[in-house]
Formats: structure tokens, C-alpha cells, sequence
């Protein structure tokens, strides 16, 4: 199972437009896939290029190597950052993560891709200032090659298979790395049980970004009370995981007092909920998910532990974010996956 | 230049479009629920409808495990000798 060769002129521009022409593109330009760029993005992985990767659960479509390989070089990839496509897909392809369901729905759901570990610095990641923001070619394009690859080999056609209500801007691009200088915890990749050498990539159905901003709180409490306000606001509350990362201005603040990445998890946890009478008032009480969470108020979650806490950012600004899971439940749990290396083999 | 297909089909599925049947008459209609809010009420009273215009029965209805995946292989191929059409889903 091989990609389709085609000859065309020999002219970059209209190479561009070509790409337009055959709906390959997410509304932005891609660099044309050219066979040798092709030929050495796929040269970083050492499986041969048939290889599935992950295939579509409903369709049945498969992701090979090569198509991946294709996909990355349209969006503007360096070979060196293949690896981490790969880990990202083979992340999304365990079953838990149902990225079916995830890039279907009309919740608008975008894979968030964080990267740990030393690889965020051997390829130029950015973990620091303007973290979502664009300007770093490595964070652009991998995430932009998730897209691109959910478009173009899954067939998740917005309007037709992504039936997203109003999508979010994460669907272009969504990839950030973890920032390692001024974290006080372990690493995620060493929090996922890798070794030291070797990085991760974890991969989570996001919803829209929201921004924590405080800049008035000197407490562990008080900074961690905003962000709880905010995962527990009616519009976010549900069943389902979070993605926290703190600014480091923030995460100062809460690791000076001696707080461990556990206790900010139950803090939030504990903090991030609604009444009964809220919910019921706003119309988002289900009887069957009060009973499963079994607690006397509506937390948002079902435990600490589904709270991903992670740092990331630029050195100034009391500007933390938080982003829901799109499943409301349990519908999509996230995943983590080694980057370059076969742990189990 | 060459430039190398960044799409892919599918080799080992032949997805198509059932048949349309040409008359609600006297059918036997299955129901799948995906589960979500209010799922089972919606399905339960379309059936209802259909059969008091166009006769017929209703299957018991059967649950997707999870709304938002596909349905395990065994249930479409279990029901699919049992009716004539198939009832299922809602978005939200």
C-alpha cells in the first residue's frame, strides 16, 4: 500500500495552486509534497514506509508511514520532527482516545499535542513565550500535520465527517511543549513511566482554549482558586479530563510553598465544582453522572489524577490556561505515547 | 516535478449506501441508541410514529456502547437480517 506518484510542471507556485485544486489543503497553503522531501521526512522513521500507523475505526482507512510522511511535508515540516507525528498517532490510535469520535462531533474538538522531554529542546520547540501562539516552526508544523493527515487520510471533511458546531482555532495547528527550566515536578515523559533520555508526546481531545489570568493572588490558593473557577464554569463543567498549564509566574508561586504536582490535582479537583441547584438551574444536571461521581456537589471530573498539570509559557505574566476535554465524560481519555524509540520491543 | 498523493482509500472496506427501500409498509424497523440525552425517548417515539402510520413492528432497541464510537461490528451485522430498516442516533 503505496501513495500515488503524479507528475506535474515543474513550477513551485503552480504546484501550490495544484494542492488547492485537489482539496489537500487546510484553507492555508502547503508546501507541495515533492518525492525526495517525501522520501526524507519518511527516512526518520525506521519502519519501512507501509507501515499502518493507526486506522479509522469507523472507515477503515489506514495511515501508513509514507502518507503520514506526505502529510508532513505539506505542513511545512523538518524531518527531524517526524518522530513526534508518528508518536502522536500511534497515541491517537489506542482506542481510549477515540479520535473518531473526537474530530467528528459538533463539540469542535482539536488533538492538543505536549511534548516533554529532551527532544523539546534538540529540535527548537517553544515552551516558553507566546506557548499557543505562532513563531515556532516546530510547534506550527506538527501540529498542523495532525490536521492535515486528519483531513487528507482520514477523510475528516468539516461539514461532511467534522460536523464541528464552531470548531476552534486549534484545529489548524494545536502543539506545545512542556517547558523544563522552570518546572519544579518531574517531567510529564518521566511522570509517564519513560526513561530520562527519551521524550513523550501526550495527545488530549481539547476544546477551546481558556486563558486563567491573576495577577493579584500570592497564594497557592488563590491562583489555583481562578483556575478552578474557570474549569468549573457552566459552559466547561463535565465528567470529563483537564489540561492545565501553569505560567511560570504562577507555578512559582504554588511550588515555593512546597505544593507537589498532587496536591495542585486535588486542590483543583476539589475546588472546580458546582451545586446540585446550579447545575439543575442551567439545565446540565444528569442524574446518572451525579451518581457516578458520587459526591455531594458536581466536581469537574472524576478524580485528581484526570487533571493534567503541566508548566509552559513566557517568564512575565500571571496568564495560566486551561483547556476542557471535549468528551463530557469518558468518551475520549487521553493518551501518551515515546517518541522515536519502541519502549516495549 | 513529482509530487506524492497525500490521500489514501480504502482497500479492505466497500463502503456504499444501503438500498433505499421502497415502502415504510408493513416493515420491520431495528432501533440503536447512541445513548446520548434523551436518545432512547426520541427513538422509541419516531418508531412509535411509524409503525401507528405504516404498520409494521419494532426490535427491541439495542445500545451503542459509547455515543461518540463506532458500534461494535457484531451489532450492525446481528441486526441487519432482523429488519428492514434501521432507526439510529441523534447529534447534538
Amino acid at each position: 500500500m503505496t501513495s500515488r506518484h503524479i507528475e506535474i510542471q515543474d513550477d513551485l507556485l503552480a504546484a501550490i495552486d495544484y494542492c488547492y485544486e485537489q482539496g489537500w489543503t487546510d484553507g492555508l497553503p502547503v508546501v507541495p509534497p515533492e518525492l525526495s522531501r517525501v522520501e526524507a521526512m519518511c527516512a526518520m522513521e525506521g519502519r519501512p514506509i507501509e507501515t499502518v500507523l493507526a486506522t479509522h475505526p469507523a472507515t477503515g482507512l489506514k495511515l501508513t508511514v509514507q502518507a503520514l510522511g506526505v502529510n508532513a511535508v505539506m505542513a511545512g515540516c523538518l524531518p527531524e520532527y517526524f518522530p513526534i507525528i508518528v508518536a502522536a498517532f500511534e497515541a491517537m490510535n489506542k482506542e481510549l482516545f477515540n479520535f473518531h469520535g473526537s474530530t467528528a462531533s459538533t463539540g469542535g474538538s482539536a488533538p492538543l499535542l505536549i511534548v516533554s522531554g529532551p527532544l523539546v529542546d534538540e529540535i527548537g520547540m517553544n515552551a516558553g513565550v507566546n506557548l499557543f501562539g505562532p513563531g515556532n516552526r516546530a510547534n506550527a508544523t506538527i501540529g498542523r500535520a495532525v490536521r492535515l493527515t486528519l483531513l487528507n487520510v482520514f477523510k475528516m471533511t468539516p461539514g461532511i465527517s467534522d460536523k464541528s458546531t464552531q470548531g476552534n482555532p486549534g484545529k489548524y495547528s494545536f502543539c506545545i511543549a512542556e517547558r523544563a527550566d522552570c518546572n519544579p515536578w518531574p517531567s510529564l515523559a518521566l511522570e509517564q513511566g519513560y526513561p530520562e533520555e527519551v521524550s513523550s508526546v501526550t495527545v488530549f481531545a481539547g476544546a477551546g482554549f481558556c486563558n486563567v489570568e491573576n495577577h493579584g493572588g500570592n497564594t497557592p490558593e488563590a491562583v489555583l482558586s481562578s483556575m478552578a473557577d474557570a474549569m468549573a464554569n457552566y459552559g466547561c463543567i463535565s465528567l470529563g479530563q483537564s489540561v492545565v498549564v501553569l505560567s511560570p509566574e504562577h507555578v512559582r508561586i504554588v511550588a515555593r510553598d512546597g505544593w507537589l504536582k498532587s496536591d495542585v490535582q486535588t486542590y483543583l479537583f476539589d475546588h472546580a465544582k458546582r451545586s446540585v441547584a446550579g447545575m439543575k438551574n442551567v439545565g446540565k444536571f444528569v442524574q446518572g453522572e451525579y451518581t457516578k461521581q458520587g459526591m455531594t456537589d458536581v466536581h469537574r471530573g472524576l478524580k485528581p489524577s484526570d487533571i493534567l498539570v503541566t508548566v509552559g509559557g513566557g517568564d512575565a505574566g500571571g496568564h495560566s490556561a486551561f483547556i476542557p476535554s471535549w468528551s463530557r465524560s469518558r468518551g475520549s481519555i487521553m493518551q501518551h505515547q515515546s517518541i522515536g524509540v519502541c519502549i516495549d520491543c | 516535478m513529482i509530487i506524492v498523493d497525500p490521500t489514501v482509500t480504502n482497500t479492505d472496506q466497500n463502503n456504499c449506501r444501503a438500498p433505499a427501500i421502497n415502502t415504510l409498509k408493513g416493515k420491520t424497523i431495528g432501533v440503536l441508541s447512541n445513548r446520548k440525552l434523551n436518545a432512547d425517548l426520541l427513538l422509541q417515539e419516531t418508531a412509535r410514529y411509524l409503525v401507528s402510520r405504516h404498520g409494521g413492528k419494532v426490535l427491541p432497541m439495542v445500545h451503542k456502547l459509547n455515543p461518540s464510537a463506532p458500534s461494535p461490528g457484531n451489532t450492525l451485522r446481528d441486526l441487519s437480517p432482523q429488519c428492514d430498516y434501521l432507526l439510529t442516533a441523534i447529534g447534538d
